[in-house]
């Protein structure tokens, strides 16, 4: 996920910084009907590709399902008839469409369940994890990130900047496999100290289950902290960087006030634009996210389902994942889109 | 960066000229980035490392039968990291992946820059109907989980270093393909893009002589920022056994690390060599970045 | 004013840092004091209940027995239902489960059990013959239900329960495997009320009633299954209370958290690594068991894949149809070193098919018809077969391209990699390309016969029947487009006469001989080479387990086994130390995380405060 944050900042930090073209006054209902549109033209089209996607996956799904046991030919027929493969393509296809629209994605082939049972199972544990994490690193790339700013250039903002950048070029898993290593297995006279791995350790139950799975999220909330802050921080400092060379600043300061409560009352909400978009580009992301955390930990999760649902591949969980993870960007992009008028101080509304 | 005579009419010799001025200005300019020459010094000595590979490791490096010592040796004064389970020298194992490591990662971001550029180039400049799918395409690419779309295309094709190289490539392109549209169409409203026009210049000519020098530059941070990403993507893919397991890569050998049981074992010289080296490479690349950025656009403050 | 603010706001910044991080400090330090060594926490309990905890790499398929086809969830059946008979955990002959006795009929077709009456389901009802008969005739008749189990019920004719303790089996032809029927059995009147047995999973309501040494308690996906002792059991309470199985994606985790005493108990499956058996070996209070394992692990060789009605399919290369050449390429794999190498000796040099540890029917190929590892050898053969090598040092097949074969193998496991690495190196030798074709799922290359080569290993029953049926022209695919019970398509005249005499041979000892005379063939065949049998490496703690059985009762594996018997047998240590030492790591720790969360925002607040006021004044 370290991966495929990086396009997103060079993103950020240069679009961004322009904003969506911003709708004034009366305009808005139409904007907003025209990006609702968009997005629900966006989630078709994924609801299109995960069907389409997976059927490139080379091998018949029914013999990869009854792999090793002996089967005849009308028992696979039969299954063929109950997962719906017999029919044409097209036919499988709007048949899927048909029910994914009425939330029905299907029976999982390895699983033998519902897979909307399966992904609302997992849901919660990859929202724990990734949305403890997100509060986290968004407080913290928000704040080190204006700090960074007000001192740009000073010892303090050379060294934020420089941990931001290191942290953010180094692999989410190999940072998690190295705090494992230390502060789970413990290394020389440090011992371990926190679980290695999964989100329970089963048959807790009031507070001591809250106490439990709080220890259990520390580590990996802490290597996705460390890994994403940067992106938060850098996007920050660079608006704020922008802003404060605005000409209304100039005319605040001339006015008499001082530097700080300029920076405060003037620059900070106006540069809190680019970091509000990532915000939510980045909550889009947080479902998807995960894969390279969720496998280092055993976390019970989203992440680990899908790769799970690849390997076999169970091509009805695989696409009922893929349309989440893409809704969740999708949905929140669009929320991004809305809202930013809404915030942004230099538009009447 | 360009003046007023843009045209192929005239003299190349002054269009030369003008070319070495630009670059030498550039130079001076990312010259006053500090940052950016830590950056670009790592990347020359790592391109150093990897292309003098061969002198002083060689391909038996990776040999099996021939490995020099026993498993999983911790490091000592004649194996300085350490050896792997086959007893293979990590040191030289280490160096030996760079070169895997490295080249996925400029294959994989130059394709991914050449699709964006393309398709950003042809979307600004041809405008109507092939502007709107384009760009509607790009803006899916942009919704779709890179990762997880990247992994179920390795799943779709053969272990190989192609595969992976496909896999980052395709979708990692949109970025690119929205910022060289938005130049494109910034260049193409210039005037002396009208004269052009006005002298008979048809498609081609237009693209590839005035608007592809004026978005180069752009994709040339792009190309260094994606390469940043794409060596981590590289990585994560080989981590989750997506790559090809006869080839030597650093993410190879992280997954080679843990299957081998040295994360439970404290082996940590197993592990924290190959971490280090994408990370310090990522890095570079990732200062040399944000270097070229900033000479281009000054306004941006990344490293003000 | 301003700038001399702005001095003074640095140091706050520097402060609240400081804080953060020396609270971070005492954390660590907090718990690595007086927590340090807290390894009851696997089998610590609030109430002094002996909870025995035991890491898996697997996740739960399904708990319903008539869907249940991996390992674990087989295992987990082995505990919550009998069986109609058991295997002894000494020498594995077969032992009283349900049934206490049975009987085959004279012409070998008809099998009586007698069902005992002193077993109880969960519930308070008694199991019965009835219950059994049930069993049976609902994967005979429920497509759904006979999913995971339907081959042990292909050759029944009818099953009948005449009265509670006696049930009747008659088969369509005799059947050497009727003390082998590796079924649970159910309780009826609980499972007619499924409706589809294709989709019920047995997982949504706690307790499952069962008949076992434990009862199914709780289970969340991905996490965890618990079960309670029965203290019913016929054959006696359990020692432990409560038994874990708690998933692992990740094996090093799973080993990590022994080191630690989260869990008692790592499952060898997949087996531990070389260096992670090492790294334990040195640990205190850990017991690493490296027991002769029941799998082979071989290379198998693609012959041409075809149906039952002559169709030939897949692209296996035909240069592999000439026997010189599979023993050529078997004789040039040196399986001294992958034992050495690769297995770093947890595992046994391969002869016969069927692994060592099971004595009856182990056996091992003749002086003079054992293929010895000799590349020079191996590549006289390759000559004197036609397969020359080119200007190039590559051999070339008939069709005058150099030869590369495409070997299948699993991504997932460490050890065909390795292997793999070395196959390239000696056959790179011989003059033969190979090519890995590293896949998650390897079937459907596999059932298409689209492989040279390809990775084969299977775990051995103590009943061999099913590992020497899936060689047979029978388990062809009838048609292409099946799926048959194959291996990799071997099909073998001679081989199917012994198969079929020893699978109506009632006596052990004439059976166990024909059964290796059928390993001869196999071997000199040269489609099934096994190169290792690999040892089932595990571990556990010995703080927390005092005891256990193992099987075979001498030198054998814990995890896995055919039957009860190291859960049901397991011991507990003598508890040592306090016993609430989990939770209270787990107090410490939220205390400590909380204080210093809370600390970070006062601070934080109050910095704001202050900075607020002073913009007012």
């Amino acid at each position: 996920m370290t991966a495929e944050t990086t396009p997103a900042l060079v993103e950020d930090g240069r679009q961004t910084a322009a904003g969506p073209r911003v709708p004034r006054g009366s305009a808005y209902p139409r904007y907003l009907a025209g990006k609702v549109a968009g997005a629900a033209v966006s989630l078709l089209a994924v609801l299109v590709t995960s069907f389409f996607l997976f059927r490139l996956i080379p091998g018949d799904p029914v013999k990869t399902m009854t792999g090793g046991r002996q089967v005849s030919a009308e028992q696979l027929a039969a299954y063929r008839e109950e997962f719906g493969l017999g029919l044409p393509l097209w036919r499988q296809f709007t048949d899927y469409c048909g029910k994914a629209l009425t939330g029905d994605f299907g029976t999982s082939y390895q699983f033998r369940a519902p897979v909307v049972d399966k992904i609302t199972e997992a849901l919660p544990n990859t929202l724990l994890l990734t949305g403890g994490a997100f509060v986290l690193y968004t407080a913290l790339g928000i704040f080190l990130g204006t700090r960074s700013a007000w001192r740009h250039g000073k010892l303090g903002d050379r060294f934020n900047t420089g941990l931001a950048l290191t942290l953010y070029s180094i692999p989410s898993f190999w940072l998690g496999l190295l705090l494992i290593t230390v502060l789970s297995v413990g290394i020389g006279p440090l011992p371990g100290m926190f679980p290695t791995g999964g989100m329970e350790s089963g048959g807790k139950e009031g507070f001591a289950y809250v106490v439990d799975v709080a220890h259990h999220l520390v580590l990996p909330v802490v290597t996705l902290v460390a890994v994403e802050y940067g992106q938060t921080l850098l996007v920050t400092r660079s608006a704020l960087l922008d802003e404060m060379g605005g000409d209304y600043l100039t005319t605040a300061r001339a006015k008499g006030l001082r530097d700080d409560l300029v920076r405060r009352r003037h620059a900070v909400p106006n540069a809190m634009l680019p970091t509000v978009t990532l915000i939510f580009i980045n909550l889009g992301r947080t479902v998807a996210g995960v894969i390279l955390v969720e496998t280092v930990f055993s976390w019970p999760g989203l992440g680990g389902l899908f790769y799970q649902a690849l390997s076999v591949p169970d091509l009805p969980l695989v696409q009922g994942l893929f349309f989440v993870f893409a809704a969740a960007v999708i949905v929140m992009n669009t929320l991004a889109d809305l809202v930013y008028p809404l915030l942004d101080p230099r538009v009447a509304r | 960066m360009t003046t007023t005579t843009g045209t192929a009419s005239g003299p190349r010799a002054l269009a030369r000229q003008r070319r070495r001025a630009s670059a030498a200005r550039f130079w001076r300019r990312y010259r006053a980035e500090r940052a950016g020459l830590y950056g670009l010094t790592v990347l020359a000595l790592c391109a150093l490392l990897a292309l003098c590979a061969p002198l002083f490791v060689g391909a038996d490096v990776s040999s099996v039968t021939d490995a020099p010592g026993r498993p999983m040796q911790s490091p000592s004064a004649e194996f300085p990291l350490g050896t792997d389970q086959f007893g293979r020298d990590l040191l030289g194992l280490v160096v030996w992946g760079s070169r895997v490591s490295l080249l996925v990662g400029l294959l994989a971001a130059v394709l991914s820059v050449s699709i964006g550029t393309l398709i950003g180039i042809t979307a600004g400049h041809f405008k109507g109907w092939y502007a709107t799918v384009m760009m509607r395409i790009t803006d899916w690419f942009l919704v779709m989980p890179t990762l997880v779309l990247a992994i179920a295309l390795a799943t779709v094709m053969s272990r190989s270093l192609t595969t992976i190289v496909v896999a980052i490539g395709v979708t990692t392109w949109p970025t690119t393909a929205r910022l060289v549209r938005a130049q494109t169409l910034a260049v193409e409203t210039r005037p002396y893009i009208e004269r052009a026009k006005a002298l008979g210049g048809g498609h081609w000519h237009l693209m590839s002589r005035h608007v592809l020098p004026n978005v180069m530059p752009l994709v040339l941070a792009q190309t260094t920022l994606i390469i940043s990403s794409a060596i981590l993507a590289e990585a994560t893919l080989a981590f989750l056994g997506l790559g090809d397991p006869a080839i030597v890569s650093w993410g190879g050998l992280l997954q080679d690390a843990r299957e081998a049981g040295a994360v439970s074992a404290g082996d940590w010289w197993y592990l924290v060599p190959p971490g280090i080296a994408i990370a310090v490479v990522a890095l570079a690349f990732t200062l040399c970045g944000r270097a070229v950025e900033s000479v281009l656009n000054p306004r941006l403050g990344v490293s003000r | 004013m301003g700038t001399n603010d702005q001095t003074r706001k640095l140091p706050r910044g520097l402060r609240l840092v400081a804080v953060a991080g020396a609270a971070a400090l005492t954390l660590t330090a907090g718990l690595a004091t007086p927590l340090d060594p807290a390894p009851r926490q696997a089998r610590a309990a609030d109430d002094g209940k002996q909870v025995l905890t035991v890491a898996v790499a697997q996740s739960v398929d399904s708990l319903s027995p008539f869907l249940a086809v991996r390992l674990l969830s087989t295992s987990i059946h082995r505990l919550m239902y009998e069986y109609l008979t058991g295997y002894d955990p000494k020498d594995n002959h077969a032992i009283p489960g349900l049934a206490t006795r049975w009987e085959p009929s004279p012409d070998k077709l008809t099998w009586t059990y007698t069902i005992r009456s002193n077993s109880r389901w969960s519930d308070g009802e008694r199991a019965t013959a009835e219950d059994a008969a049930w069993t049976f005739n609902k994967m005979m008749t429920d497509d759904g239900a006979a999913t995971a189990n339907g081959s042990y019920v292909g050759n029944f004719r009818r099953v009948t329960a005449p009265s509670p303790t006696k049930l009747v089996i008659e088969l369509k032809k005799p059947q050497a495997t009727m003390t082998a029927l590796d079924v649970p059995i159910v309780p009826k009147h609980v499972w007619e009320k499924v409706t589809d047995f294709s989709e019920f999973n047995n997982d949504k309501s706690f307790p499952v009633v069962g008949n076992g040494p434990f009862v199914l308690t709780g289970y969340k996906a991905d996490s965890y299954v618990r079960l309670k002792a029965n203290k019913n059991f016929w054959r006696g309470t359990p020692k432990f209370d409560e038994l874990v199985f708690r998933y692992y994606k990740d094996q090093d985790a799973a080993v990590s958290a022994l080191r630690k005493g989260e869990v008692s108990f790592v499952a060898g499956s997949p087996s531990l690594t070389p260096a992670q058996a090492a790294s334990l070996e040195g640990a205190d209070d850990i017991k690493v068991n490296d027991a002769p394992g029941r799998r082979f692990y071989a290379l198998a060789t693609n012959p041409g894949a075809k149906a039952k009605n002559g169709k030939r399919f897949g692209d296996g290369h035909p240069s592999l149809l000439d026997r010189r050449v599979r023993n050529a390429l078997f004789m040039a794999v040196d399986r001294e070193a992958i034992i050495d190498k690769v297995f770093q000796g947890h595992a046994v040099e391969g002869e016969g098919y069927i692994p060592p540890r099971f004595q009856d029917y182990f056996w091992k190929p003749a002086a003079n018809q054992k293929l010895v590892y000799d590349p020079a050898k191996a590549a006289r053969l390759l000559d004197r077969a036609g397969y020359r090598k080119n200007g190039d040092g590559k051999r070339v097949g008939k069709d005058g391209k150099p030869i590369t074969y495409r070997v299948l193998c699993h991504a997932t496991d460490p050890n065909d990699k390795a292997v793999g690495k070395y196959l390239q190196e000696w056959w790179g030798e011989l003059g033969i390309g190979v090519r890995l074709n590293c896949l998650d799922n390897v079937t459907d290359p596999w059932l298409a016969g689209e492989y040279d080569l390809a990775f084969d290993g299977w775990s051995v029953n103590p009943d061999p029947d099913f590992v020497l049926s899936i060689h047979t022209c029978g388990a062809l695919p009838a048609t292409p487009q099946d799926t048959g019970a194959t291996d990799n398509f071997i099909c073998d005249r001679k081989y199917d006469e012994l198969y079929a005499r020893q699978l109506a041979e009632y006596d052990p000892a004439k059976r166990a001989d024909i059964v290796k005379r059928m390993e001869s063939r196999l071997y000199d065949l040269g489609y099934m080479n096994v190169m290792a049998y690999p040892n089932a490496v595990e571990a556990y703690r010995t703080d927390q387990i005092k005891s256990i059985t193992t099987m075979p009762a001498k030198a054998g594996n814990i995890y896995g086994q055919d039957g009860y018997w190291s859960w049901w047998s397991a011991v507990p240590a003598d508890s040592g130390g306090s016993s609430d030492s989990a939770s209270s790591t787990g107090v410490v720790v939220a205390i400590v995380a909380g204080a210093v969360l809370l600390g970070g925002l006062g601070a934080f607040a109050a910095m704001r405060r202050r900075a607020t006021a002073e913009d007012r004044e």
